[in-house]
Order: C-alpha cells, then sequence, then structure tokens
C-alpha cells in the first residue's frame, strides 16, 4: 500500500502546483498514449535564472518516482549529456537534497525540488563533479565554461 | 411586549417576599438595591448548589450497594433544598432575560435601519446588475463561472470566466488591464500554448488554476 501513500502526495503535490509556482516552472505528470495519467512520472521544464548565463533556457527535466516517495527522493534527470559539473552522463541530477542518505526530507515538495534544481544550475558544487567535461572546464576554462552554458541555453528555447 | 408585562407582574412578588428581609438596610440607604441582590445571591447559589451537589454524590454512592429501584426517591429532596436557591436563579434569568428582550430590541432596530439601507442602495445597483444577469443567461440558461489566476512575473491576477467560454475575451481582459498589445502575450496551462479557442473545460482546468503568461521579445 505504499504505493497509495505515493500517489496520494503526489496528487496532492499536482493540485497545490496547478494553483501556485513559480513563474516559467513547468510540472506535470505524465499522460500516456491511452490519455491515463501516471502520476509517477513528471515532466517538467526549469527556466534559467534572469541574469545569468543559463536565461533563455528551458530545461526539460524528468522526475521518476518510486513506491517508497516520499520516504525516498525521486530521481531526477536531465537529458543525456547535459552540460553541468553535478549531473552524471546519464543526465542525473547530483544534489544534496535529492541524496536518500543526505539532504532528503519527506517533506520537500515538487517545488522546492525544481527551485532547488534552478539554483543549482548557476552554482555548481565543485566539491561533488559528476561528469568530467563540466567540472573541468568550470574549474580550469571559465570563459569556455561559459560559452558552452550559453550555448546550451540557446539548445533549449522556450517552446511557444 | 408580552414578555414584559408578565416580567413586571411577578417582580413585586419576589422583590417584597423574598428581598426585603435581608436588605431592608441597603433599600433605606440608597437606591441601588439590584446592586447589592446581586452580589448576595452570587454568594448564597453557590453555596446550595454545592450542597446539591454533595448530596447527589452521597446518593450516588449508596445507590451503588443497593437495587436501581432506590435511585428514584432522593430527586424531591434535592427539590426541596433547591427552592431557596432557584427563586434566586429565577430572579437571575429574569433579569437576564429582560437585558436580553432589550438587546434583541436594539438589534432588530439595527437590522431595520441596515436592511434598508442596504435597499435603497440594492435598488440602485439591481437594474444594471439585471440587466448583465439577462444579457449572461441568454445564450446557455446556467453556466458554470471559474477563477483563473493569471501569472505573470509581477504576480497573480484573478479572472472570472465560464467555463465554456473561449479564452479570447479573457486575453483582451488581461492585455486591457495591463496595457499590453495582445499580439504580444503569449499564454500558457502547463507549459502548452493556449489557443484562444480554447476554454477552461476543454483543457480540464479547475478553480484557482493558474495559467501564465510571457510577453513576446519582438
Amino acid at each position: 500500500m505504499s504505493g497509495g501513500i505515493a500517489r496520494g502526495r503526489l496528487a496532492e503535490e499536482r493540485k497545490a502546483w496547478r494553483k501556485n509556482h513559480p513563474h516559467g516552472f513547468v510540472a506535470k505528470p505524465e499522460t500516456l498514449p491511452d490519455g491515463s495519467v501516471n502520476l509517477m512520472v513528471w515532466h517538467c521544464t526549469i527556466p534559467g535564472k534572469a541574469g545569468t548565463d543559463w536565461e533563455g533556457g528551458f530545461f526539460p527535466l524528468t522526475l521518476h518516482f518510486s513506491e517508497d516517495y516520499p520516504s525516498k527522493p525521486p530521481k531526477c534527470k536531465f537529458p543525456q549529456g547535459f552540460f553541468h559539473p553535478n549531473v552524471y552522463p546519464s543526465g542525473t541530477v547530483c544534489l544534496s537534497i535529492l541524496n536518500e542518505d543526505n539532504g532528503w526530507r519527506p517533506a520537500i515538495t515538487v517545488k522546492q525540488i525544481l527551485v532547488g534544481i534552478q539554483d543549482l544550475l548557476d552554482q555548481p558544487n565543485p566539491a561533488d563533479p559528476a561528469q568530467t567535461e563540466g567540472y573541468h572546464l568550470f574549474i580550469q576554462d571559465a570563459a569556455e565554461y561559459k560559452r558552452r552554458v550559453r550555448q546550451q541555453a540557446k539548445q533549449y528555447p522556450a517552446l511557444i | 411586549m408580552a414578555d414584559l408585562t408578565e416580567i413586571d407582574d411577578l417582580e413585586p412578588l419576589f422583590d417584597y417576599h423574598r428581598v426585603q428581609p435581608h436588605n431592608l438596610v441597603s433599600l433605606d440607604d440608597d437606591d441601588t438595591p439590584p446592586i447589592s441582590i446581586p452580589k448576595r445571591r452570587k454568594t448564597c447559589n453557590p453555596a446550595v448548589e454545592n450542597e446539591v451537589e454533595v448530596e447527589t454524590r452521597e446518593v450516588q454512592v449508596v445507590n451503588c450497594d443497593e437495587e436501581e429501584e432506590d435511585w428514584l426517591p432522593p430527586p424531591p429532596k434535592v427539590l426541596v433544598d433547591n427552592q431557596l436557591g432557584e427563586d434566586s436563579a429565577i430572579k437571575e434569568l429574569r433579569l437576564k432575560k429582560q437585558e436580553l428582550v432589550s438587546f434583541a430590541k436594539s438589534a432588530e432596530d439595527m437590522l431595520r435601519a441596515v436592511e434598508e439601507s442596504v435597499k435603497t442602495k440594492h435598488s440602485s445597483v439591481q437594474a444594471p446588475v439585471e440587466a448583465e444577469a439577462e444579457k449572461a443567461s441568454k445564450p446557455p440558461c446556467e453556466r458554470a463561472k471559474i477563477v483563473i489566476s493569471v501569472q505573470d512575473k509581477d504576480g497573480l491576477k484573478q479572472f472570472r470566466v465560464y467555463k465554456d467560454e473561449k479564452f479570447e475575451r479573457l486575453f483582451k481582459m488581461y492585455a486591457d488591464k495591463v496595457k499590453l498589445d495582445k499580439e504580444k502575450l503569449v499564454f500558457c496551462f502547463d507549459g502548452d500554448k493556449i489557443g484562444p479557442a480554447a476554454t477552461p473545460a476543454s483543457l480540464g482546468m479547475d478553480d484557482d488554476d493558474i495559467i501564465e503568461v510571457h510577453v513576446k521579445k519582438s
């Protein structure tokens, strides 16, 4: 019945999101081909923060919730090969609040997760690298790092 | 009004019978017997009640040992003991009743005044409201309404529209409000652009759902 708890919580999260969420963000459960809704997978968009090199990008992020949610955090994935020091080559985001053994708490909301990841974009954590390319450029070649970030922001323009 | 006259008839009985003997001094001294009476009542009332309580408790204890049929006799005793207390209690009740009656009267007056003022105001407002209502109800009779929050970078603005009404009108209302060309605005629900022909119902929207506005860069 843990699945019931996860789905109940996710239904609440969705309800709250529809009534209030930060501007530019999208978060909606996956709709299956037959028209039914799968609450366990959410397709989200995180806007790059204004005033940073990430501005103008709308980065797609998928949240995979397990039956153990909210005891365990969702797995958050950007597209494969996403350029960022704290994103694994698979696209999985490495962030303390998303770590079951570290900063995750069941009370953390979807909104807090997405805002937390938006903050991470412009404030990478060099103490916890997840990919070599992004990490090396970040600490060795700031100009090239900046160029790559801006280029990536252009790759993910607003859909509208 | 009937209540008032009844009270007037009853009051002297109790005043003479109960209050005078205890209160002679205070009656002669000043014209404030009502003040001293309540005090007296308050002091004697709890005592009586306590006695009654103690008695009933004792009775209950006895009951535990005996049969239930013996449970009935005690109440008359309690009543007899209680009469002293009851008299003063009734007085208190009467005073309270009078107070309440006067309260009710003033409340009624207030209500009447409010009603009248509302009527006069309403009659001036009613005409246009009814006209609008007629216009609105002309198409289908009862159209469900919905409150939609439009979110821009500065915050939320709420709009009340019909569930089956095209978003076109909401877009225009919003554009007029923020004084921007509506051609430059893009409205999104859940990340998808909303077409002008879509309706809240067609998008499965609920009350207080947010739609976002983005200003096109030109």
